[in-house]
């Protein structure tokens, strides 16, 4: 139980830290905020919080793992997680503004 | 796809050619690095599994790359001459050096 | 012949991309459903569906087992043919061997036995098999075929193309092709990191069709690399047979000093002696594997040299908590049952190799990396399915204009390949269900099955794709995706109908295999309808494109 929460921890900080590295891209920040784009700070701070996040999904799996069976299951969780991300883009990207409804406008 | 043939025949032959130089020279270039490596290593000493074991991780990486250099490089010839040539050279200097290991 | 690096990799990427795709979507598939392959299995022999077993008493119950087993048939036809025809003669049981994994309820067995009328070759063997109830030690009958590791499996690394091992290579210089079409996608792609999220549905099939592409190459590109070279490194003896032709000698030379080095015989003393006890030679094995801090379950055991005074056992532990194959081989000298070689920690470069191959052939227990690895191979296949997609679109107008057919054919091919091979998947279970439970040869009739539905979608294939050829779509994709959804619904019924099995009761006991199989292929259903749903869309032209433009790269490709 304990594991499959941890390795479920695992894929969600994955998703979110990508969620937060597509959204430091225009293209993808007007998906979610129309037509308003995010000022340099706020990139600088998604890309810093993504990379935490995702860097965070690592050492989940470390928790449950060998480190060479825990590497081998973050990496593909990464893979996952970047499919996740570019399909709610994709067909619901409104979804994913309450990972960014900290940020202000302009 | 821009090319330099002038004639459609030739342009197969040319296609033919590469191709088989990307498959079929590349294998005897990494046969030949293979069983020189090994008979290499066994003379210098090495055991013969560890050898055998090495070569083959690094058989495929080195074939990846001569591959893709079958088709980036701009000489064809060169490609036959380096790899076909180079893989004989190095499966005949492996073939001359096997019978003292073998003692 | 080519004006630039890129060029020359874009070439390289679209023709061999195309040509081996057929074969690699083949690797992918079922390389992805050999993951589960004993699930498989479950689902496809009823009288297995039971829990997983550990090894049992080798000296009550396996050995009597053994003693009687005898050659398969097969392996005296081949035996025959190798000595002219004529019958082989065999010596009693020379080698056995026994293999589990903690996936299987069932046990393997094997049987080697010397062929004593093979002037040309002294050392010839031939080979006997046979699966048990580990409970029980009742045999199952030998025609019912094992759908997920003796069909499924093979067809991924071999193609089931046995002569002369030309389906190795095969997937062999698919697997290479791969190699090569990653890393010149990865040149060809410029826009890596800022296209990196990018999947636009609604524009013209061409552009969707290669985002998808990009994105399931780029997304997978680790797994689609280390799978397509960790396989080539576990062939790697088919592919450069070193030991057995140009450097026999110094092989066989090492063998025996290695062997002579652990103190096991290289050949039989002839002279007869009993076997200790197995049972307890496994129990020291655990001892000792406990000792190290590697407790676990026997995966292999061998006896060789069996009833000789040279017989030695070999128990090798199942590897389930490392990604690298771990063996922890102990020897044990048969006739006394004391510990002759304990196999030493690997070395660097057989740890690299160990955990390389361990990678592909997956023998750790974790549920949720065989599920994310399932996940990578039918990324792999979407990968290929939307390359051929993409080359299609790309080319049928002009072929439309120019009245070439090309476009048309490999559309065709295209189908057959990707909704074609599932229809064959399927209608090979619904066969399974179906087929009369005592029919004789029941495991050949399901492959003929197999084959023949795949053979059928090809040419329903060919036969509708004729609008490819006035740059339409071919309505093949959408009738095959109608089917795929009526056998997907199909299977899960007769296995109610046929075994009492449905869903409810699966999922209350718990028992995954056989839900597993059975949710997998509803929600193949599911997509199956859902993808139909927008072929047809498509087809009448209600969905219209967002934008005719196409960018840069997908002219240049």
């Amino acid at each position: 139980m304990r594991d499959s929460l941890l390795l479920a921890g695992g894929l969600l900080t994955g998703i979110t830290g990508f969620a937060w590295l597509a959204l430091a891209m225009d293209v993808h920040w007007r998906q979610v905020r129309a037509n308003v784009a995010a000022g340099l700070a706020a990139k600088r701070k998604l890309r810093f919080l993504g990379g935490l996040a995702i860097a965070a999904s690592l050492g989940l799996c470390l928790a449950v793992d060998h480190p060479t069976m825990a590497a081998l299951v973050w990496l593909m969780i990464l893979a996952v997680s970047v499919l996740t991300v570019t399909f709610t883009l994709t067909w619901r990207p409104r979804w994913l503004s309450p990972l960014v409804v900290w940020i202000p406008n302009g | 796809m821009a090319t330099t043939t002038a004639t459609p025949a030739s342009g197969t032959l040319q296609v033919i050619s590469r191709v088989a130089a990307s498959l079929l020279g590349s294998w005897l270039f990494v046969w030949g690095l293979t069983v020189l490596g090994i008979s290499l290593g066994v003379w210098a000493g090495a055991d013969y599994r560890q050898m055998e074991s090495l070569m083959y991780l690094l058989a495929f990486p080195v074939f990846l790359v001569v591959f893709c250099w079958a088709y980036a490089a701009v000489s064809l010839k060169r490609v036959w001459l380096i790899l076909a040539g180079g893989g004989t050279l190095m499966t005949a200097a492996a073939w001359l050096l096997i019978p003292s290991l073998a003692a | 012949m080519f004006a630039s690096f890129r060029l020359s990799m874009t070439w390289m990427h679209t023709w061999l991309g195309l040509v081996l795709g057929y074969v690699l979507m083949i690797c992918f598939f079922f390389g992805a459903l050999s993951v589960f392959d004993r699930e498989i299995d479950r689902w496809a022999i009823p009288e297995t569906r039971f829990e997983p077993q550990t090894l049992p008493s080798f000296d009550t119950l396996l050995l009597p087992i053994f003693e009687r087993m005898q050659p398969s048939k097969e392996s005296l036809a081949q035996a025959s043919a190798r000595i002219g025809g004529k019958t082989p003669q065999h010596t009693s049981a020379a080698g056995f061997g026994a293999y589990t994994t903690h996936r299987d309820p069932v046990l393997s067995l094997f049987t080697e036995y010397h062929v004593t009328n093979n002037p040309n070759d002294p050392h010839d063997h031939v080979f006997g098999n046979t699966t048990i109830d580990p409970r029980t030690g009742r045999q199952l009958r030998d025609d019912q075929l094992k759908i997920g590791s003796q069909f499924f499996y093979p067809l991924h690394f071999s193609l089931h193309l046995e002569w002369l091992e030309i389906g190795y290579w095969l997937v062999g210089i698919a697997a290479l092709v791969m190699l090569a079409a990653l890393v010149s996608g990865v040149v060809i792609h410029r826009k890596i990191f800022r296209e990196l999220f990018t999947f636009r549905p609604r524009k013209q099939a061409q552009r969707s069709a290669l985002d998808l592409h990009n994105l399931t190459g780029v997304v997978g590109l680790p797994f689609h690399f280390f799978f397509a070279l960790t396989g080539l490194i576990v062939f790697a003896g088919i592919y450069f047979p070193v030991a057995h032709t140009m450097l026999e000698p110094v092989h066989e030379l090492h063998e025996q000093r290695e062997l002579a080095a652990k103190g096991l015989a290289f050949e039989p003393a002839g002279v007869p002696a009993p076997l200790a006890s197995v049972d307890a030679m496994v129990a020291e094995a655990k001892r000792r594997w406990a000792a190290r801090g590697m407790s676990g379950e026997v995966g292999f055991l061998s006896v060789a040299h069996v009833g000789d005074a040279n017989s030695y056992v070999s128990v090798y532990r199942a590897g389930t908590d490392r990604v690298t194959l771990t063996g922890q081989g102990i020897h044990f000298k048969g006739t006394t049952g004391e510990v002759m070689f304990e196999e030493p920690p690997p070395s660097t470069i057989e740890g690299i190799t160990d955990f390389l191959t361990g990678l592909h052939l997956q023998h750790f227990r974790h549920w949720l990396l065989r599920w994310l690895y399932v996940m990578g191979g039918l990324a792999g296949c979407a990968c290929i399915a939307t390359g051929f997609i993409f080359f299609v679109e790309k080319r049928k107008r002009q072929h439309a204009k120019t009245g070439v057919s090309g476009a048309r054919w490999v559309d065709a091919m295209a189908t057959t390949a990707v909704t074609g091979m599932v229809i064959a998947t399927v209608a090979m279970l619904v066969g399974n269900r179906l087929l009369p439970a005592e029919l004789a040869g029941r495991g050949a009739w399901e492959e003929r099955i197999f084959w023949f539905a795949w053979l059928a979608a090809l040419l329903h294939a060919t036969w509708r794709s004729a609008p490819v050829q006035q740059a339409r779509i071919s309505p093949a994709w959408r009738e095959q995706c109608w089917m795929i959804a009526a056998l997907c619904v199909a299977a899960p019924l007769l296995n109610w109908i046929t075994t009492g099995d449905h869903l409810i009761k699966t999922l209350g006991e718990g028992y995954w295999p056989v839900a597993g199989m059975d949710l997998a292929l509803l929600a193949s259903a599911v997509i199956a309808v859902l993808a139909a749903g927008k072929l047809r869309l498509r087809e009448m032209g209600v969905a219209r494109p967002s934008a005719t433009s196409t960018d840069a790269e997908a002219a240049h490709a």
